[in-house]
């Protein structure tokens, strides 16, 4: 049993027509692709830049997935979740390119490996 | 809280009362007789105490001067002065006693034997009195002497030496005086202190620090027997105090309502205070401490290690001798009557082969003590008490005068660099002191000497068979060991101070600086020169030759080695013998003139003596039940069908003249000094020589001691150390191996884990996202 | 008044931080050290005034806190002096925090602030387990104990400082975490019977005796493992040496004087009154332990070279006598006992504090570098010499009272004495032959302190190389001893005025108790009888049950 395979069945209620034709199906493929975009970046690439925009990616891509849902159940608890989160991003993104300035500072490099400083 | 203050204070007086009559009931008759001595008498103890507070802040002072010495021989002699006025006004009396506080103070119930008191208390009766009289006198008298002796030394070696002079005093004070035995136990470690860092006053000497070392471990071995026999009294007797003991002990009940005579108690106590008897007065295996002690300054060796602390050991078996003769076997009396024969004779035998007058003195006082022993064995306290107060004596004069011989030889000890002494200037009194000592030593008749030794030894042979296991061997023992004493007494005495003036200097730095000058200079002229005042100006110090100094000397940069030998060259130096002056010269008087009144006390007071008067007034007195079969009139030994009182008179007067007949023999000078039958004419050598390569290794043995250290060193010591190593190793290899193992287990652990944890971040996000993988899908087929 | 006492140093802590110049710390230090001195010197002379005259565990005396905490499980700040043992270690540490302070000054020239800071952290730690009367207070302060002194140790320590810090720390952090597991399963216990979480003393001291003999063997393992680590008990020493050895000067003296007492203190007040009926049960085979701790550790100390691991392997075999006297259990052998933590903790603390002062002068601890100092030193030599004494048990000084004491103890308790009926014996499962092998301790420590006292004090001078030039230049320089104090580089010669300082108060009281040992004594003793009577009440108890056994067995056979 895959999770590809459950996906429809998610979407079987109603969906307003004015998404012509895009049932909440689509969204959430899109959410998962640029989720699992995001995953492998972070876990491949070690440049920080690049690091930090593979999470920012995800963020984005479970706030599509909000969303979705949000105009999926005619509530708005997923917009407003959406509004805190990009608001908190936002914030975030400032600290962390901040820190990602710092550290390059220090060592005149972005890899991230270079900060590896446990013994294993 | 005033009342509750009221209700204890008065509850505890109650308890003190209730504990009062309790042992007052639990004394029955005579114990409880002791009167109170007047507050004066505590003066005893705290004169020589003041003294070492006031040489303690002399040395903080920095005085430089005879001060301590002065200040010391002022208050042993008031101390003296105080014990005799106690003396005679308590003479004939019964005991009195002083109590100043409580020590220790211990009490778990209000029962019988459940509080535990050690008071600083003091009992006077005439046996401590016999003691102190001596103790006081003679330290004030070597005191003075010592005034002199340690000049050298003035300054802050000085203010030590006289601070531990004084705290020895005090300390034998408490001991002797003390009214139970955990105050005798103070005063019994208290000398062992003072003996330790009196013996090891030349701290440089590596010699003397070993043999401090020894005599304080040596003392502590005797000193475990001591204590596990105070607390086996007091598990027994429920107290510690002399008055309580001495009443149980003649009511013939313990408190549990045993009798004494078929209690274990009887032997078993005092075998373990024998047990520290033998360790502070160098009996059998523990003799060998107190030669080494000859390492110290004269002074003490001659108020410590001859005249009094070593008689320590008799003391405490006089003191207890209640106790001791309550066994009706007398089974620990015979060991000590054995062990002081075989102390008497093994150390005699080593006195006749070594060459070192001072440790002869040692050897003899070991051998004297022997004969002290033997003495209480053979139920003659008398015999020992006497012997123990003319020893004192006349081993203290000729102490007095080795020392002096030391002193004025640049510390030359050995008889066959030394001859002539007597006649050389300004040793006069020296020779006639050391003939005195000798002949007491020998126990030439109407000497103290030969008083005090025919007691023990008729007594000895007046014993019944039986009575004491082998009394009779004893005797014999210890009479040929007279003949010995007589011996070896008079090859020193006619080596070194009778025959032709023959002498080597000695090797001492400070000492040698007394006498050396260049050739062709006279002393006088050469310490004129050197800023000295002559004759015995050296107390003003000599300032470049010394260097026990603290601090002051550093700028120097001098080497100093350890034993600051200073190489004496004869062929462009001079040493005149230098005499001792008059402190010194007045202490040898009078410490030779009361070896010689000693003798009197024999014929003064009862049959047997002034002292067998003080030994029947005091507890050592043999009780009647023990005296009638012993001793007295009523002799059941005989010596060859006579009566050994009476004819021991002569018998040891000719053992001793023997003796000195063979010494005259072999050692005597050519002349009249060598009573017309010696021949030696030269220091080195006597007729002696070719007669003890007839005895082979046995001298060699003999002179080294019989090798006892050696087999000491390798049967206890070394083993010990071994030990100490071992257990060292497996300390660190074993116990805290176990410890570092235990230890390796989380950190084992840890390794483990570690390699998850490297700080690759992208590792921990693709671990992350395996884990909600995982997770997610466990939830997944959890809902399904 | 006991809040002021414990937090007092804390203040002075605000002080060491936040002081301006680096040359006030000591003195800001020294100042938190002797607001404790002070009050406890109040208390000491005022004492019948607030404990009601006679100091007795379970009655609280007018000075005694009791503060909610953690009202919800029953957790209380609860401090009081109720003890006379209790207010003799308080005045020991309160006496040694100063002296600790004033003879580092010399000594701690370097992250100075840091240095006193941890001090003052660790004496109030200190004083508040002695106050504490709460098992969870009494833990905390307990385990607070390391922290100060893992500090202390690994920043300002020698050599192997690091090893030793860690080896400390987790050595006594291990057991003491076993022992808190025994202490909260008694309060456990205590809970689940009266339905109510408490953590006082007294109220679990009253339940864990109730509990039945098997648990109590348990719980006695578990306290007793924690404690024994602690003080040392032979074989749990071997983090002591090491730690003793790369300590600071006050670091070695505080583990001396005051630490090793908290296991001391800990397995007299918690865990022989929580387990009365193991304590009996195990009391020979501690004992035994003890005496091997005795003669082991005091052959060990013979063959050092390391004059700093032989005082600190002689602490080992100390405390081999002062648990011997504690497992005795009767009225000698705690008196004994208690008076061993304090006598061990002036003695040992100012060998400590001789040995610092050598130390300073010559950077080096090995005999066989340095000897026969009594003719360049001859004050500290007299110091030496007679601590080295005091420390050996010579009557006359302190430490002999406790040492008789503890081995009087011993060997009274046996029940032989009973079974003859003779008087100075108590009930006991020791006797003389303990006290006997125990007493040969005794020799061994001559051997030892001799040993050490020859080597360092007598015997041919001896000095590292290099050091001459020192000795001439200051030698000119000891005159003025008593401002030498600040600079490191010019010390005196021998002691300047404020090392006399610092050893004196200790010798003379090492004198005084020696010779008038009644105030200290009256002082711990009914606190010591309470203790005893516990165990008395539990040995009676014990035999009434074996008793009931035995009827019970022969009713059956005769069935």
């Amino acid at each position: 049993m895959n999770l590809l395979s459950i996906a429809p069945t998610l979407a079987q209620g109603p969906m307003p027509t004015e998404m012509g034709g895009a049932t909440l199906f689509h969204y959430l493929l899109v959410s998962a692709i640029m989720f699992g975009l995001g995953l492998i970046g972070f876990v491949t690439r070690r440049n920080l830049i690049i690091m930090f925009l593979c999470t920012e990616l995800m963020f984005q891509a479970a706030g599509i997935a909000l969303i979705a849902f949000s105009r999926f159940h005619l509530n708005h608890t997923g917009e407003t979740f959406v509004i805190f989160v990009l608001t908190v991003a936002a914030a975030e993104a400032a600290l962390a390119l901040a820190l990602v300035v710092l550290l390059f500072r220090r060592k005149e490099t972005l890899d991230a490996s270079s900060w590896q400083d446990l013994k294993g | 809280m005033l009342h509750l203050l009221e209700l204890l204070g008065s509850s505890a007086l109650a308890t003190t009362l209730a504990s009062t009559d309790a042992a007052l009931a639990s004394a029955p008759a005579a114990g409880g007789g002791v009167i109170a001595a007047p507050m004066w008498a505590s003066l005893i103890v705290a004169l020589p105490l003041l003294g070492a507070v006031l040489s303690t802040l002399m040395a903080v002072m920095g005085v430089r001067t005879k001060l301590p010495a002065l200040m010391t021989v002022g208050l042993l002699a008031a101390s003296f002065v105080t014990t005799l006025a106690l003396f005679l006004q308590l003479q004939g009396g019964p005991a009195a006693g002083l109590k100043l506080y409580d020590w220790i103070s211990l009490s778990w119930g209000s029962g019988a034997g459940q509080t535990f008191t050690a008071s600083f208390g003091f009992d006077f009766d005439h046996l401590t009195l016999l003691w102190m009289l001596f103790v006081t006198g003679l330290s004030a008298i070597i005191a003075l002497y010592a005034s002199e002796y340690m000049s050298h030394d003035v300054g802050p070696g000085y203010c030590r030496f006289f601070f531990a002079f004084n705290l020895f005093v005090f300390s034998m004070a408490c001991l002797v005086m003390g009214d139970n035995l955990l105050l005798l136990f103070l005063g019994w470690e208290g000398v062992g202190l003072c003996s330790y860092l009196l013996i090891g006053y030349f701290y440089r000497k590596p010699a003397a620090v070993a043999a401090a070392k020894k005599a304080f471990i040596v003392n502590r071995i005797g000193d475990l027997g001591l204590l596990l026999g105070i607390l086996s009294t007091f598990a027994v007797f429920g107290t510690i105090e002399y008055t309580k003991i001495f009443a149980i002990i003649e009511s013939g009940v313990l408190p549990n309502g045993q009798k004494l005579a078929e209690h274990w108690a009887n032997w078993v106590i005092p075998a373990l205070l024998t047990c520290g008897a033998f360790g502070k007065s160098a009996q059998l295996f523990f003799y060998v401490w107190l030669p080494d002690a000859m390492e110290g300054p004269t002074p003490v060796s001659a108020l410590i290690h001859a005249a009094t602390m070593v008689t320590a050991g008799v003391f405490l078996i006089a003191r207890m001798y209640p106790l001791f003769v309550s066994d009706p076997h007398l089974i620990v009396l015979s060991v000590v009557a054995w062990a002081g024969a075989i102390t008497a004779i093994w150390a005699a035998t080593i006195e006749m082969a070594i060459f070192d007058i001072k440790r002869v003195m040692g050897y003899s006082t070991i051998s004297q003590l022997g004969f002290m022993f033997a003495g209480l064995g053979i139920l003659s306290p008398v015999g020992a008490s006497f012997h123990t107060f003319t020893h004192a004596f006349f081993k203290a004069t000729l102490f007095l005068g080795v020392g002096a011989v030391m002193h004025g030889f640049g510390g030359q000890l050995d008889l066959r660099r030394l001859s002539g002494v007597a006649w050389m200037r300004g040793f006069g009194l020296v020779g006639i002191a050391m003939l005195i000592g000798s002949i007491n030593l020998s126990g030439v008749p109407f000497t103290a000497g030969y008083f005090s030794k025919d007691i023990i030894l008729a007594d000895a042979f007046a014993l019944p068979h039986g009575q004491i296991w082998g009394s009779t061997a004893v005797a014999w023992i210890l009479l040929i060991t007279a003949g010995m004493t007589a011996y070896y007494t008079f090859r020193t005495y006619f080596r070194v101070y009778a025959g032709p003036k023959e002498f080597v200097p000695g090797d001492d730095a400070e000492l040698l600086e007394l006498g050396r000058h260049p050739k062709g200079v006279s002393i006088e002229e050469w310490h004129k020169q050197h800023g000295h005042g002559h004759g015995h100006g050296h107390s003003h110090g000599h300032g470049h030759g010394h260097d026990h100094g603290h601090g002051h000397d550093h700028g120097h940069g001098a080497d100093k080695t350890a034993t600051q030998r200073v190489d004496f060259d004869p062929t462009t130096e001079e040493f005149d013998p230098h005499p001792p002056g008059a402190a010194m010269k007045i202490a040898i008087a009078v410490a030779m003139v009361l070896a010689i009144a000693a003798a009197s006390l024999y014929f003064i007071g009862p049959k047997g003596g002034w002292v067998a008067g003080m030994i029947a007034q005091s507890s050592a007195a043999l009780p009647e039940s023990v005296a009638t079969h012993a001793g007295g009139d009523h002799a059941h030994g005989t010596f060859f069908g006579f009566d050994p009182h009476k004819v021991m008179y002569y018998v040891s007067a000719i053992v001793g003249f023997i003796g000195i007949l063979i010494a005259a023999v072999l050692h005597g000078p050519r002349g009249w000094q060598g009573l017309f039958v010696g021949s030696r004419t030269q220091a080195e050598k006597s007729r002696a020589d070719a007669f003890v390569t007839l005895f082979g290794p046995i001298t060699t043995a003999a002179r080294n001691k019989w090798y006892v250290d050696e087999i000491y060193d390798w049967t206890i010591r070394t083993p010990l150390l071994v030990l100490g190593h071992i257990l060292h190793f497996a300390d660190k290899l074993g116990v805290d191996g176990l410890v570092n193992l235990a230890g390796q287990i989380p950190r084992g652990l840890g390794r483990a884990f570690q390699t998850g944890q490297r700080g690759v971040l992208n590792g921990y996000a693709l671990s992350m996202a395996a884990g909600i993988a995982v997770l997610a899908m466990i939830a997944l087929l959890a809902s399904t | 008044m006991l809040l002021a006492l414990i937090f007092s140093p804390l203040l002075a802590l605000l002080g060491v931080v936040f002081a301006p110049r680096k040359s006030q710390v000591k003195h800001i230090a020294l100042a938190g050290m002797l607001l404790p001195l002070a009050i406890v010197s109040y208390l000491l002379l005022n004492y019948s005034s607030w404990s009601g005259t006679t100091a007795s565990s379970g009655r609280a005396t007018e000075l005694a806190v009791s503060l909610n905490w953690f009202p919800d499980i029953g957790l209380k700040l609860v401090l009081d002096l109720n003890s006379g043992v209790s207010v003799a270690l308080v005045a020991l540490t309160a006496l040694l925090g100063p002296l600790c302070v004033i003879g580092s000054h010399t000594a701690i020239t370097t992250r100075v602030r840091t240095y006193y800071g941890w001090l003052l952290v660790l004496q109030s730690a200190m004083l508040g387990v002695f106050c504490a009367r709460d098992v969870i207070l009494f833990y905390i302060f307990f385990e607070f104990t390391l922290v100060p002194m893992f500090v202390l140790i690994s920043l300002y320590g020698s050599t192997n400082r690091k090893a030793a810090a860690i080896k400390f720390f987790l050595y006594t952090f291990t057991g003491s975490v076993i022992a808190l597991a025994g202490l909260v399963y008694v309060a456990f216990v205590n809970a689940k019977g009266t339905g109510e979480w408490t953590f006082a003393l007294d109220t679990l001291t009253q339940a864990s005796q109730r509990l039945p003999a098997g648990t109590q063997a348990w719980i006695f393992a578990a306290l007793l493992l924690g404690f024994a680590v602690k003080v040392p008990l032979f074989p749990l020493h071997t983090w002591l040496p090491l730690a003793h050895t790369e300590a600071p000067t006050a670091g070695s003296v505080i583990l001396a004087g005051v630490l090793l007492k908290l296991g001391t203190y800990g397995i007299l007040v918690v865990a022989i009154p929580f387990a009365p009926l193991a304590a009996i049960a195990f009391a020979p085979w501690l004992a035994v332990l003890s005496i091997c701790g005795i003669l082991i550790a005091g052959l060990i100390c013979w063959t050092q070279t390391d004059i700093k691991k032989l005082v600190a392997y002689s602490s080992v075999a100390h405390l081999g006598f002062c648990m011997l006297g504690m497992f005795a259990m009767n009225v000698a052998g705690v008196q004994g006992s208690v008076l061993y933590m304090i006598n061990h903790g002036l003695s040992t603390g100012a060998l400590f504090f001789c040995i610092g002062m050598m130390y300073e002068r010559y950077h080096t601890r090995s005999l066989k570098e340095v000897g026969g100092l009594a003719a360049k030193m001859p004050i500290w030599a007299c110091f030496m010499v007679f601590f080295a004494m005091a420390s050996v048990g010579l009557p006359g000084l302190n430490g002999f009272i406790s040492e008789f004491l503890c081995v009087m103890g011993a060997f009274q308790a046996g029940d032989l004495w009973a079974a003859q009926g003779l008087p100075g014996g108590t009930a006991g499962n020791l006797g003389p032959y303990f006290a006997a092998v125990a007493g040969t301790g005794m020799i061994i420590a001559a051997i030892y302190t001799l040993y050490m006292v020859g080597a360092i004090c007598f015997g041919p001078l001896k000095e590292p190389a290099g050091h001459a030039d020192h000795g001439h230049g200051s030698a000119h320089g000891g005159g003025h001893g008593s401002h030498a104090g600040d600079d490191h580089g010019s010390l005196p010669t021998d002691l300047s005025a404020r090392e006399i300082g610092v050893l004196l108060p200790l010798a003379a009281l090492c004198l005084f108790l020696g010779l008038r040992p009644a105030p200290l004594m009256n002082l711990v003793d009914p606190a010591v009888k309470d203790t005893v009577a516990i165990v008395e009440k539990a040995r009676t108890q014990a035999k009434a049950t074996a008793a009931a056994a035995d009827d019970n067995t022969s009713a059956l056979t005769a069935r």
